[in-house]
């Protein structure tokens, strides 16, 4: 009773009147939180259903109690009618459930075709696998949905984006009622996000259930039939799309409007040039980058995936080799492949990857805020704890870090506070330059808002601010000049005046 | 539509590169050089006679080598084979002596084995303790044990059984020695459950990625706790077969093997991180050792240097091999 998208029609039709999945008063509590209180949840066949909420909101944890990645405490999930008690990921996939998670969960080493199959492998008489139907059914199925990758290829050599791309058609080998995705596009190209959507709507032409979990508003208004949205772990509300707009939304999952999304205090930006790159060029990526940054002015760089921005952000931090050209911050040559000379000087990158490469997630948060400046709270060689935690808390006020104290692991904070952690933990070194790249990656709406306020702020304090972004709004909102990167070179630099989407688009396009 | 195909194409290695991105056929080549090289400078080396000598004494740490390998690639260790070989020997050769009954004391010899196996992979995949530390710990309490039930005498094999000798000194149509059989059948049997049964694909995957085998449906425990019971029980046929070879159960016996084993699977481009490697480039690694020390004996090297030279050579070969992986990443 169930629809195999490799082999529709075999199988009884799915009954429409019966709820595919319905859940209700479910709770769960972590230590110290209640992540969903009596939340109910149903699943139509053949409906998308949108599932949003800030992060925090409980839509993951949700998404994990449907998945069996955590058991719930209270509540009951019923798979079309009949109760179920799903207590591992096994449950829930024999349940037909299938979940594409946000992290890529796909063995790196193996080939495309074996990931695709890994939940269950189909075998011959004597139980031994059947790689020639591994390989022609993953074939088939690509075919299927119009998705061009090798399945002989090595998953971990594939881009992220087709990575992300593999991970759903996985979802789609074997037998499923409800397929759940959790925020497919945060990789994936224009390109395929429409592929992505034509696939979702014929799994929802075979009657399959299927969940759409996003931050991104025009994404759930073009795709969704109904929208459940969360706050603080309750459900908030449960409507047909028809009856939302973008206001009612958003007012649904914060709780309260927000007039304007990036409320601009700063004067205008001072003429001081506080890093000027010439003629950059890297081995992988950069050819010939050439711009200025005024202090107190916000430089927004926009790009397409794989144009380049995140290895210009980290070549004029002094993080990856260049090959030819010059970096210049406030005046001083910097050395190329040389942070450390970088933080002297005054530059510093707030990283797109938060988790890899900015937060040591096991340590405190007062840790985390002063790594880069422990040395102005040394004394005789040992750190002054006393001044060190003053400094931090400083930092906490200022910014209004929520967290219960200075000695919480910083892991346990929401993303758009490890931000501002990590924001302290530059301007505490005084900077002069720092480079943000996707500042708001994974980071709820209620909280872009208030980073938005920081770089403001930041640039108001006579900062220079590069913001690598690939969100339009973001980049029109902050920004008082507009860079744009295609394939490695800088194609055009506007005015935030002069500068409409379209051109901007354009000169993305190249 | 055509979304996603230009990417591998442009940058496809050459044939030559992707043949040598094949950890197996590189140490392939490696044994072949050795074999050469060995075959030129000294006498005797590339005859039947020695080739299946080397062949019989490599058998030990290939059976064993299977057990180590296929932990390394569920993403643990178990360093405590080395002790256990000392240690199944006095229940197969006590049980021996009393019933004059090689089929009793194998038997006896292998639940032992089993019993430790469960221990170790009850320790590391239920109760959640480093493998490497219980390892560590089980090697030193079965050594330790052995040498307070022998006082640190040799117990001879009394019972002498014909088939029990034979493990030692028999060989197949008078060529292949019986304990390279027993290893070649094992090394078969496993290699082709870990890259076709549904069980062996399990624990490259929970080796490779323990969160997305546990997403997949797996049971990541059990996967691991079977992975330490098959490593106690392979280290159980080579501490049988090394019994038979000295004829005695020995407090000594197997000191140090678990490092030469470990020495030989690294060799082979197992990885310790998990996921990666093949029983193939394990018994290659094992072969070139092995060759390598008869060689160099044949040399009239001292043992001493042999040391040296592994040592060398396991660090060269993991240092290359991680640099042909940094470049295949890109970074």
């Amino acid at each position: 009773m169930s629809v195999d998208f490799l082999h529709p029609g075999e199988g009884a039709p799915i009954d429409t009147n019966v709820s595919a999945l319905e859940m209700r008063g479910i709770g769960k509590r972590f230590p110290g939180v209640v992540a969903l209180d009596n939340v109910d949840f149903t699943l139509e066949p053949g409906k998308i259903h949108a599932l949003m909420g800030e992060n925090g909101a409980g839509k993951s944890t949700l998404i994990k109690i449907m998945a069996g990645v955590y058991g719930k405490d209270a509540g009951t999930v019923r798979m079309r009618g009949r109760e179920v008690d799903i207590k591992s990921p096994r449950d829930s996939l024999k349940e037909g459930i299938k979940v594409v998670f946000q992290e890529i969960a796909l063995i790196s080493e193996f080939t495309v075709a074996e990931n695709i199959f890994l939940e269950g492998y189909p075998t011959g008489r004597t139980g031994s696998i059947d790689w020639k139907k591994i390989r022609a059914e993953s074939a088939a199925l690509f075919n299927r949905i119009g998705f061009n990758v090798d399945p002989a290829a090595r998953t971990g050599s594939l881009p992220v984006s087709q990575q992300q791309m593999v991970e759903i058609a996985r979802a789609l080998a074997h037998e499923a009622r409800v397929v759940v995705m959790d925020e497919p596009t945060s990789s994936l190209t224009p390109n395929e996000i429409s592929l992505l959507f034509t696939v979702i709507r014929r799994l929802a032409s075979l009657g399959i259930a299927v969940v759409y979990v996003s931050h991104k508003l025009d994404e759930v208004f073009e795709i969704a039939d109904t929208v459940t949205v969360l706050r603080d772990g309750r459900h908030i509300s449960t409507k047909p799309i028809g009856e939302h707009t973008n206001d009612t939304l958003i007012q649904d999952m914060i709780g309260r409007r927000i007039d304007n999304l990036f409320p601009r205090q700063r004067g205008a930006a001072g003429s001081k040039v506080a890093l000027s790159v010439e003629k950059l060029s890297t081995a992988k990526k950069l050819i010939d980058v050439s711009f200025e940054a005024r202090a107190g002015e916000v430089l927004g760089f926009f790009g397409l995936m794989g144009a380049g921005r995140t290895e210009l952000a980290k070549a004029i931090v002094g993080y990856d080799p260049i090959i030819s050209g010059t970096i210049t911050v406030d005046g001083q040559r910097l050395a190329p492949h040389d942070t450390r000379t970088g933080v002297k000087l005054g530059i510093g990158l707030l990283t797109e990857d938060r988790k890899s490469e900015g937060l040591m997630g096991e340590l405190p948060v007062y840790q985390n805020a002063s790594l880069a400046s422990l040395g102005a709270f040394a004394r005789l060689g040992f750190v002054d704890k006393a001044k060190e935690h003053q400094a931090v808390q400083d930092y906490v006020d200022r910014f209004r870090i929520k967290t219960p104290s200075l000695f919480q692991q910083i892991k346990n904070l929401s993303g758009g506070n490890q931000q501002k952690v990590l924001i302290s933990r530059w301007l505490m070194r005084g900077l002069k330059v720092i480079v943000v790249d996707e500042p708001t990656r994974g980071i709820d709406v209620g909280a872009k808002s208030e980073i938005f306020a920081l770089i403001d702020r930041l640039a108001g304090e006579g900062l220079a601010v590069v913001m690598m972004t690939s969100e339009m709004p973001e980049l029109l909102g902050l920004a008082d000049r507009i860079a744009v990167m295609c394939e490695g070179r800088l194609t055009a630099v506007m005015s935030r005046e002069e500068a409409t989407q379209e051109k901007i688009l354009n000169a993305a396009i190249g | 539509m055509s979304l996603a195909s230009t990417a591998s194409a442009k940058d496809q290695p050459s044939m030559l590169a992707r043949l040598f991105a094949r950890q197996e056929l590189a140490l392939l080549v490696c044994l072949v050089l050795v074999l050469a090289f060995f075959s030129a400078t000294v006498e005797n080396f590339f005859s039947v006679r020695n080739m299946t000598n080397v062949l019989g004494q490599a058998s030990l740490a290939l059976t064993a080598g299977i057990g180590c390998a296929i932990v390394f690639i569920s993403g643990e260790v178990d360093i405590s084979i080395g002790s256990l070989l000392a240690t199944i020997a006095l229940p197969l050769i006590i049980i021996m002596n009393d019933t004059n009954s090689l089929l009793l004391g194998v038997s006896g010899a292998l639940l032992f084995g089993l019993i430790i196996g469960v221990v170790n992979g009850y320790l590391v995949a239920y109760a959640g303790i480093n493998s490497l530390i219980v390892t560590l710990g089980t090697m030193f309490i079965m050594r330790g044990g052995v040498y307070l039930y022998t006082g640190q005498r040799a117990i001879p094999d009394d019972a002498s059984l014909d088939s029990f000798i034979a493990l030692s000194d028999g060989r197949l149509f008078n060529i292949i020695p019986y304990s390279a059989v027993i290893a070649i059948v094992l090394l078969a049997a496993f290699g082709y459950m870990m890259q076709h049964r549904p069980f062996g694909r399990q624990i490259y995957a929970v080796g490779g990625n323990q969160e997305v085998a546990r997403l997949a449906g797996y049971d990541v425990r059990r996967v691991k706790f079977i992975c330490f019971i098959i490593s106690a029980l392979l280290a159980t046929v080579a501490g049988i077969i090394l019994a038979a070879r000295v004829g005695s159960a020995q407090h000594t016996a197997g000191l140090n093997f678990e490092f030469q084993v470990v020495a030989a699977t690294v060799l082979g481009g197992v990885s310790l991180a998990g996921g990666i490697g093949s029983l193939t480039g394990m018994a290659l690694g094992v072969l070139i050792l092995q060759f390598l020390s008869n060689g160099l004996r044949g040399l009239g090297l001292p043992t001493e240097w042999q040391l040296v030279i592994t040592g060398m050579i396991i660090i060269a070969a993991v240092a290359f091999d991680e640099a042909k992986r940094r470049r295949a990443n890109g970074g």
